[in-house]
């Protein structure tokens, strides 16, 4: 008799992750996509998409051309804004902004200027595009800062005080930026897109491979040999996980690190390890879909439907604490929560395993909990 | 205009290559009108391709096809022809739409075709009711049997009345008596509506369906004939007997006659170019010292023929098996004990107290149509599947407790011979000696046996996928005997092989049972391959109702109902309807032939002619035939079937 750990298991083991290797390396269009995913995908990523107000192009309608005007206009700079010249009436303004040729119009008041000498309150108006909530969120603060910095200066002025020198006693806030002190987005979009990428090849791949037998009929083949189910399923978890850590070291140094300078503060073994009790955890839903699907159509699907509330649930999009309390309790069985926390942990903050413990206990537990239940489907529909 | 004369298909040096792969090379043929014409040959001989052209759907590299006067050689001259052409493409109901019932697929296919309302109905009527899918008209098409799907797929094909019907191999997967059905509503349709046919197989006993044959190999026709043409083109005679030791009667027997095999304790011999006295005589000469027994001589077949034909174009039939080794001890144990099995899915028995033994060194052949129970037998016996009562024992484990065990010591080959196409020759191998827990050494032991008893040499870094069936079906032989298992189940394991591969897998089979005492169990419902059989045990409806030796069940048949007698005639559907009318409700078309069972052949033989002539139908010969394992089958189900009938 052959126990799982025995030398003949052990070689049972060992020669199906082999063969699943070999296939895996045979399908030449898998493979194209899984490097691209793994490359280019992520550039783009850190590159290209933005959750900061970079460029944001501003119109003036200014009604009132005098000095105080056109200097409160110029103040909308780069990096933060992009002055897109002035509209000559409000409804041209209006047209601008219904274009989209611009996003913000800074409408200012015939006598502005006059008005702001002699000490009056004077309103100016900032009309934002927000179809994007955050850019436009972003947009109207940050304008809202620059008028009331002028404003303030003004004032100063006025009381013949030099700017930023009032007597008396004033509250200076003072941001310190930890952990992205350029407060550059490319670190976290990359890391998310990522992280995004090992979670579809990790539900996809074993998926896949599994459903493929099943097309194939060899996973009938498989059934009359002396393999147990566990030694049919885990060779492909195994044979994935290989593969998807030299993805993720392929993005982490081939990409993100020279292309961006991610910092990789924490210690990159454990990262790794992570990384990999992740992939073992997440195949296990993949294998459980493959247990429904009959081909692999059906497993692209069921691959888009796992994958979808996975994102949304962990966190990568939405802080948490900022869900409706139902989903939060969701999110709790969403694996890539834990594995945003560790990622994000070890890579920008270079925190160890002290912290990072409970996390990874609940990804271990969820993993024997998913793999345990793919293998009990397994079981009753092959044997 | 054509006149009737002209031929409605004519195809004139066709060829058609995809990437490297030659599927059809410089092919001709004429097809008359009226004619229900035959492509015989394996899969990937080009058949389909052929079909695929006449019917307007596949661009060709080389040669001209005609349809009725008109050549198809662009989309728009298929256009023209289209409307006259009815075809079905190869693979079980897949034209058809699975959640349809099986009035709306008639339906949808008229409507496509344009066909008026009125005519629809009363077409969909007759035809629905000549197939007897009229009972069933609103049962989505998921839910039929292969023989009806089939049944359904003709009904389609000919709703608007077409001039030519091409049918891409429309008995492949269906059960014997399905398929006789399916060639008597053939045979009757045809005739009545003079539709032109032309119609393919991978089935050689089949050939005799069709009125001509061209036999396909490779891309290239081999003959083309009537069945009797081709037959009498390598004129020779069969002989059938025994000769004890089998197995070195056989090895004698090679040496003189390539094309010499063992059918269960027979030995069949084509010997080419000799009379019954001359084969006695040189099978005799051959034998050395060994004699002889229940000596039969017979015409030849047309599989015979073919297999020449192939040989004298250069075609290898040895094996480089190695007959080395002899019985080992314990060889007469049981192999195979199953007692009462039973396997009971909700309130269906899909096996039904099945008890059969098969011994070490025995082909057992385990007969049934789909749905009959033999998947689930299998099953059972190979520890997948536990029983609900009864028991058994498989290479010395008990089913019940060891199925563990019992999966370490058997071989199992499936119908898909479960390869990993991506992985190479070697590759596969070496994959199953680990998962059979062979160490290093032996896994390269047993990789160059393989590799040697399959004629894989040559091929061993070879894709596994891009092997030609024949290499595939023997590399998928030997990852299933990696680990020397004592016992091996083959489930339908010649399915699309050609004849050459065939008898080089039964030539294997015979050594390994023969000489290593493997116990062999092989279900099957191609009766060809059962011939070549022990022991057969006969299932239907979960049960076993048969248990014999090939010959015995036919000579069961013979004292039961009759000996087998063919009629050539003129005009073959009257001359059954007639011989129905006169009592004899087994006349089955064959092709220009009718066949039925006669208690007193020798007085049937003279009468028969003379009672037809009254109807007008002139008899070109009456002949005893021997029965085949397919009449054996096909009158013991048509018999459960009807009892079953009667009894609800």
């Amino acid at each position: 008799m052959n126990g799982i750990f025995s030398g003949a298991g052990l070689r049972r083991l060992r020669v199906m992750t082999h063969k699943e290797l070999l296939q895996l390396f045979r399908d030449v269009a898998l493979m194209v996509f899984f490097l691209y995913a793994f490359t280019g995908d992520i550039y783009i990523a850190a590159s290209g998409v933005s959750m900061q107000l970079k460029n944001a192009a501003i119109a003036t309608l200014d009604g009132d051309h005098s000095l105080a005007s056109r200097e409160l206009a110029s103040r909308f700079q780069p990096p933060y804004f992009q002055a897109a010249g002035s509209a000559g009436t409000p409804r041209q303004a209006i047209r601008h902004l219904d274009d989209a040729e611009v996003m913000a119009v800074l409408d200012i008041p015939p006598r502005f200027g006059e008005r702001l000498s002699r000490g009056e309150q004077v309103a100016v108006q900032l009309q934002v595009d927000t179809s994007n909530s955050v850019l436009g969120f972003l947009a109207s603060s940050y304008g809202a800062q620059i008028v009331g910095r002028y404003g303030l200066e003004v004032a100063a002025l006025r009381e013949g005080l030099s700017s930023g020198g009032i007597a008396g006693p004033v509250i200076q806030a003072d941001t310190r930026i930890w952990y992205n002190p350029n407060q550059n987005d490319a670190w976290f979009m990359g890391i998310s897109e990522m992280l995004t990428v090992i979670t579809l090849f990790a539900i996809l791949l074993p998926a896949a491979a599994m459903v493929r037998e099943k097309e194939r009929g060899t996973i009938e083949q498989l059934m009359v040999t002396p393999l147990s189910a566990f030694q049919i399923l885990f060779p492909k978890v195994i044979a994935m996980t290989l593969v998807i850590l030299a993805g993720t070291a392929i993005a982490l140094f081939g990409v993100l690190g020279p292309c961006f300078n991610l910092p990789m503060r924490g210690n990159l073994v454990l990262f790794f390890l992570i990384t990999a009790l992740y992939v073992f955890t997440t195949a296990g839903l993949g294998l459980l879909a493959a247990t429904v699907a009959r081909n692999l159509a059906q497993v692209g699907m069921l691959t888009v439907v796992i994958l979808m509330p996975m994102l949304l649930l962990s966190g990568a999009w939405t802080p948490i604490e900022a869900m409706p309390e139902w989903m939060r309790i969701l999110a709790w069985a969403s694996p890539l929560h834990y594995f945003l926390d560790a990622a994000y942990g070890i890579l920008l903050k270079g925190v160890g395993m002290a912290l990072l413990w409970q996390p990874v206990l609940a990804m271990g537990l969820l993993g024997v909990v998913v793999f345990g239940a793919g293998m009990g489907r397994f079981g009753r529909q092959f044997g | 205009m054509n006149t009737p004369t002209s031929p409605a298909i004519r195809v004139e040096g066709f060829a058609k290559r995809y990437g490297k792969r030659l599927a059809a090379d410089g092919l001709s043929l004429t097809v008359q009108q009226g004619e229900i014409y035959g492509l015989v040959g394996a899969d990937g001989s080009g058949k389909s391709s052929l079909m695929k052209a006449v019917a307007g759907v596949l661009a060709f590299d080389a040669g001209t096809v005609e349809v009725f006067g008109t050549r198809v050689d662009s989309a728009r001259s298929a256009e023209r022809v289209k409307q006259r052409i009815g075809f079905l493409p190869q693979g079980l109901g897949l034209n058809l739409y699975p959640d349809l019932s099986i009035e709306e697929n008639v339906d949808f296919f008229g409507r496509l075709r344009g066909v008026a309302a009125a005519e629809l109905a009363e077409r969909k009527r007759q035809l629905l009711e000549m197939t007897r899918l009229d009972a069933f008209r609103g049962r989505p098409m998921r839910q039929l049997s292969g023989g009806m799907k089939q049944k359904l797929g003709l009904v389609c094909t000919l709703i608007h009345e077409p001039d030519l019907v091409i049918l891409d191999e429309p008995t492949t997967g269906v059960d014997p008596v399905s398929r006789r059905d399916f060639w008597a509503i053939l045979g009757k349709l045809l005739e009545e509506k003079g539709i032109t046919a032309l119609v393919s197989t991978a089935y050689l006993d089949e050939a005799d369906r069709f009125h001509r044959v061209s036999l396909f190999h490779e891309g290239k026709v081999m003959g083309e004939g009537t069945p009797a043409e081709l037959v009498a083109q390598v004129p020779g005679t069969v002989a059938l007997f025994r000769a004890e030791p089998q197995a070195e009667a056989l090895l004698r027997l090679k040496a003189a006659f390539p094309q010499t095999e063992a059918m269960g304790p027979w030995l069949r011999v084509f010997a080419e170019g000799l009379d019954a006295a001359g084969a006695r005589e040189t099978v005799g000469n051959a034998l050395t010292g060994i004699l002889p027994t229940d000596w039969f001589a017979r015409e030849p077949e047309l599989e015979d023929v073919f297999v020449a034909m192939l040989r004298q174009r250069g075609a290898q039939l040895e094996s480089a098996f190695s007959a080395g080794s002899h019985m080992p001890a314990g060889a007469t144990d049981l192999a195979i004990e199953a007692r009462g099995l039973t396997r009971i899915f909700g309130d269906f028995r899909a096996a039904d107290a099945v008890s059969f033994t098969v011994p070490q060194g025995e082909i057992f052949g385990l007969l049934g149509a789909n749905g009959a129970g033999k998947t689930t037998v299998i099953k059972m016996l190979t520890g997948i599947l536990k029983p609900s009562s009864g028991e058994g024992r498989v290479a010395g484990a008990d089913m019940r407790s060891a199925g563990r065990a019992i999966k370490e010591r058997i071989g199992y080959m499936s119908q898909a011979f479960s390869l990993y196409h991506d992985l190479s020759v070697v590759e596969n191998i070496r994959l199953y000696a680990g998962i059979y827990g062979l160490d290093e050494r032996q896994a390269r032991l047993r990789s160059d046996w393989v590799i040697g008893m399959a004629g894989l040499a040559g091929f061993e870094n070879d894709a596994a996928g891009r092997l030609p069936m024949g290499l595939r079906q023997r590399l998928a032989l030997g990852c299933a005997l990696v680990h020397e298992p004592r016992v091996l189940f083959l489930d339908e394991p010649t399915s699309g092989v050609d004849p050459i591969g065939r008898r080089m897998f039964w030539d294997i089979l015979f050594h390994l049972s023969r000489r290593e005492g493997v116990a062999i169990l092989v279900t099957t419902h191609y009766m060809s391959e059962a011939e070549h059989c022990d022991h057969l045990a006969l299932m239907y409806a979960g049960r076993v109702v048969a248990d014999a030796s090939p010959e015995a069940m036919k000579a069961g048949i013979a004292a039961e109902s009759g000996q087998l007698v063919e009629l050539r005639v003129d005009h073959p559907v009257p001359a059954q309807a007639a011989l129905r009318a006169a009592g004899f409700a087994s006349a089955t078309l064959h092709g220009r032939s009718v066949h039925l069972l006669s208690r007193d052949a020798a007085t049937d033989l003279r009468r028969l002619p003379g009672l037809l002539a009254e109807a007008g139908i002139t008899v070109h010969s009456a002949d005893l035939r021997p029965l085949s394992m397919e009449d054996v089958f096909v009158h013991r189900i048509t018999a459960l079937e009807a009892a079953d009938r009667r009894a609800s």
